[in-house]
């Protein structure tokens, strides 16, 4: 609580100074706008449900992008996680592949697909896959030998490895690599719609500073960074929580 | 059998000199108000004598790194003063000298031993150009010349502790404060050390305050042991450890006399 | 004569097993010619590029773009983060804002810099350095601020001034943090250079690409990004090996 109170000192301060001399007409700039009609464009924008259409597109799109990429990098990290020749060949490839910026696909996705969900989706996985892809292989390569031994001598298949044993024992590091894959989702879907893509909340972004509109902007400017945080915040208390539930369901 | 005319424990030549330190009824609490307010120590009274070697033991946690914190002018005291040559303390100093039990940590990982050594003449504003002769000296004091160039992670414990009080002996510091410097390493790099850090201190006739939980080594190297009680710390007893100097691992430890000393240590911290 | 070691073999095999499936597809018409070219005509369109020079404008335009905006946020994040790090009066006015503000993606600056900038070389480098910032910045306070306890207390015996002590102790105590940002940073700045020139138009790869797209110039476009890899992987390699050689001390062991 504290801590909130000392970290608002500053920006309060400084919301403050805006507003008193953007009124006094220190400062005029049309581009600057100030927070007292930067508040009324986002009360209105989430009473019209404009934002939150636009926040729903994205979350889709990211979650749809995410998807794709979380089920074929677990996949992947696990059968390379568990055969280092494997690994060793498929390494290079990798490294070569994954410096290649994502947002670089976006004129061969929108080549295939046109605009839209499919394109946004494919360049968010594109761009989540590695993050995922490599700490599956290192949580992989990091379960306890023992346990994969028991899999061994119970004969069991690639699939069932993979759900009793592999997925439960990686469990914790692979859920750190999908919380940082979210943030990519997040910030690659509202990219993609920046650049192109018109839906979304980086298309509504774009929309209100080409209409001038920058109270709007800066409003949804605003309900990023505040959904951004959410999310960190429930992504961060999902771990623990879902542990205590699994632990529980048992 | 020599007996260093310096190390006359009791019944000194009571010149009354200042002593090199001195703390005067010091209490220390932790925690701002009356709830969260813990005393630690004590109303301790002590001094510690030019060119003496006192040890200080106690049970853990009882507030002996606190003690010797509070000398190095790292802490403050919430009562009482402490002095240095007759001068209240209140801020550390490069005369004072302090040797921390983790050594690990107190050294830069990033600077070669040479270069940690090296710190201290930085300190002192003295040129690149002259260090280099200082530095060569102290290695080869401390036995670890091999190692100038090397990393304190390539080094074993003993070697970065003494590289530890290489870079304290460059400060040219007036005492010596130890931490429990060798409750780290094994008993044959200790006994070394300890050995070592007597003939120093000796050599260099240095004021050292010592602490440790070892109640043997306390009486191997001192010449006058503070006992600590638990908290809140008091001190229960100061003995004076009438032993010969120089002192052996083999045959100070079996004399009668050190071991009536250890009987003593015992049990009054049994009790305590 | 090293033996060479028979994985690399399988692992260079594997690679060219691709491209060359890619380059069947591509013969058999199996795959279509304007979304997939195949890889020798995207390559004879690169070599033709190298060859008659066309390729170097656009090729180095984004590389400066992403050097220079890279540097400026890197040294910016540093001193900042510096001032922020060492002093606790600074991190618990500043670090709950700071943490409000760092899931924001950097791309959503761009419209803020278009009203201000235009479409011009001004708004990318903006973007880039604001995007760029933050790993850096983060990375600096954290490594300030857990400077070892008995470091500072050394420091204070041996009576460092503040500022020796940020020189000699907190900023080489921090280093590995900030090398580890400063990497995060770099690829951050090439992706926000191909971001901010698909954008405005701006000559570089990113706008190549872009243009290639609508030109239905495939063969141009997958030359692109080829490039845009080999920029991305040779500018962390060099980084990576700097670490290597700064950090030496922590890759030496007793």
């Amino acid at each position: 609580m504290k801590r909130i109170l000392t970290g608002s000192i500053l920006p309060a301060l400084f919301i403050a100074i805006w507003e008193i001399s953007s009124r006094t007409g220190q400062l005029t700039l049309e581009s600057l706008s100030r927070p007292s009609d930067i508040l009324r464009a986002g009360i209105a924008g989430l009473a019209d449900g404009s934002i939150l259409t636009a926040t729903g597109q994205t979350f889709e799109t990211a979650l749809l992008g995410l998807a794709v990429a979380a089920f074929a990098g677990i996949i992947a990290g696990a059968g390379l996680g568990l055969s280092p020749v494997l690994e060793r060949v498929v390494s290079p490839t990798i490294e070569a592949l994954r410096p290649i910026p994502a947002v670089a696909f976006i004129p061969i996705a929108l080549m295939m697909f046109g605009f839209g969900i499919s394109m946004e989706a494919t360049i968010v996985a594109y761009a989540c896959v590695w993050p995922i892809l490599i700490v599956t292989i290192s949580a992989v390569k990091a379960i306890e030998p023992r346990l994969l031994e028991v899999a061994d001598t119970l004969e069991m298949n690639f699939a069932e490895r993979l759900r009793k044993i592999i997925l439960p024992a990686a469990f914790v590091r692979i859920n750190v690599g999908l919380r940082v894959a979210t943030g990519i989702a997040l910030v690659v879907a509202v990219t993609v719609e920046i650049v192109l893509n018109p839906r979304g909340l980086g298309y509504s972004l774009m929309l209100a500073q080409q209409s001038l509109r920058v109270d709007i902007m800066y409003a949804q400017l605003l309900w990023l960074c505040v959904i951004g945080y959410v999310l960190n915040a429930l992504l961060r208390n999902i771990g623990p929580a879902s542990i205590v539930l699994s632990r529980a369901g048992r | 059998m020599q007996v260093r005319a310096k190390q006359t424990a009791a019944g000194d030549n009571a010149e009354a000199t200042t002593p090199a330190m001195s703390m005067d009824r010091v209490n220390l609490s932790y925690g701002a108000s009356p709830p969260e307010r813990r005393l630690i120590l004590e109303n301790i009274t002590l001094d510690v004598r030019e060119s003496e070697f006192l040890c200080i033991v106690g049970p853990s946690g009882s507030g002996k790194t606190t003690l010797l914190r509070m000398l190095a002018g790292l802490v403050k005291p919430t009562a009482g003063e402490v002095r240095f040559r007759g001068q209240v303390v209140s801020a550390p100093s490069r005369e004072r000298a302090i040797i921390f039990q983790d050594y690990s940590k107190a050294l830069l990982p990033w600077r070669t031993v040479a270069g940690n050594i090296a710190l201290s003449l930085e300190a002192e504003g003295i040129r690149a150009a002259d260090q280099q002769p200082i530095v060569a000296a102290l290695l080869a004091k401390m036995g670890i010349v091999r190692a100038a160039n090397q990393f304190p992670g390539q080094l074993s414990g003993g070697m970065q502790q003494r590289v530890q009080i290489a870079r304290c002996l460059a400060q040219r510091p007036q005492i010596l404060l130890m931490d429990e410097p060798f409750g780290a390493l094994d008993a044959m790099t200790r006994q070394a050390l300890q050995d070592e850090i007597l003939h120093l201190s000796g050599e260099g006739r240095m004021t050292v305050v010592f602490i440790t939980h070892d109640l043997e080594e306390a009486i191997y190297l001192g010449d006058r042991v503070v006992v600590l009680g638990d908290t809140p710390a008091r001190i229960i007893e100061t003995i004076d450890v009438d032993l010969p100097r120089p002192r052996d691992q083999l045959t100070t430890r079996e004399d009668r006399r050190f071991l009536a000393h250890r009987h003593r240590l015992f049990g009054l911290l049994r009790r305590h | 004569m090293r033996k060479i070691d028979p994985l690399t073999i399988a692992a260079v095999g594997f690679a060219l097993a691709l491209i060359l499936g890619w380059q069947l597809l591509a013969e058999l018409k199996l795959i279509s010619p304007i979304f997939f070219p195949s890889p020798s005509r995207a390559l004879s369109v690169l070599a033709a590029r190298v060859v008659d020079g066309s390729i170097w404008v656009p090729f180095v335009a984004t590389g400066l773009r992403m050097l220079f905006g890279w540097a400026l946020a890197s040294l910016a994040g540093i001193a900042i983060g510096a001032a922020i790090g060492s002093s606790r009066l600074a991190r618990d006015l500043l670090e709950p804002t700071l943490d409000f503000m760092r899931p924001l993606p950097a791309s959503a600056m761009i419209p803020v810099a278009v009203l201000f900038l235009g479409l011009s070389n001004a708004m990318s480098l903006s973007v880039i350095a604001f995007g760029a910032i933050w790993p850096v910045l983060l990375a600096t306070v954290h490594g300030f601020s857990s400077v070892q306890a008995e470091l500072r207390q050394v420091s204070d015996v041996l009576g460092f001034s503040r500022f020796e002590f940020l020189k000699k102790i907190a900023l080489p105590s921090a280093f590995p943090d900030i090398i580890a940002g400063l990497r995060v940073s770099l690829a951050i700045s090439l992706i926000l250079a191909v971001v901010t020139e698909m954008q405005a138009s701006l000559p570089g790869l990113g706008w190549d690409i872009f243009f290639a797209q609508r030109m239905y110039r495939s063969a141009d476009l997958y030359a692109g990004l080829v490039l845009l890899g080999a920029m991305g992987f040779t500018a962390n390699h060099a980084l990576l090996l700097f670490e290597r050689r700064v950090l030496r001390w922590r890759t030496l062991h007793a």
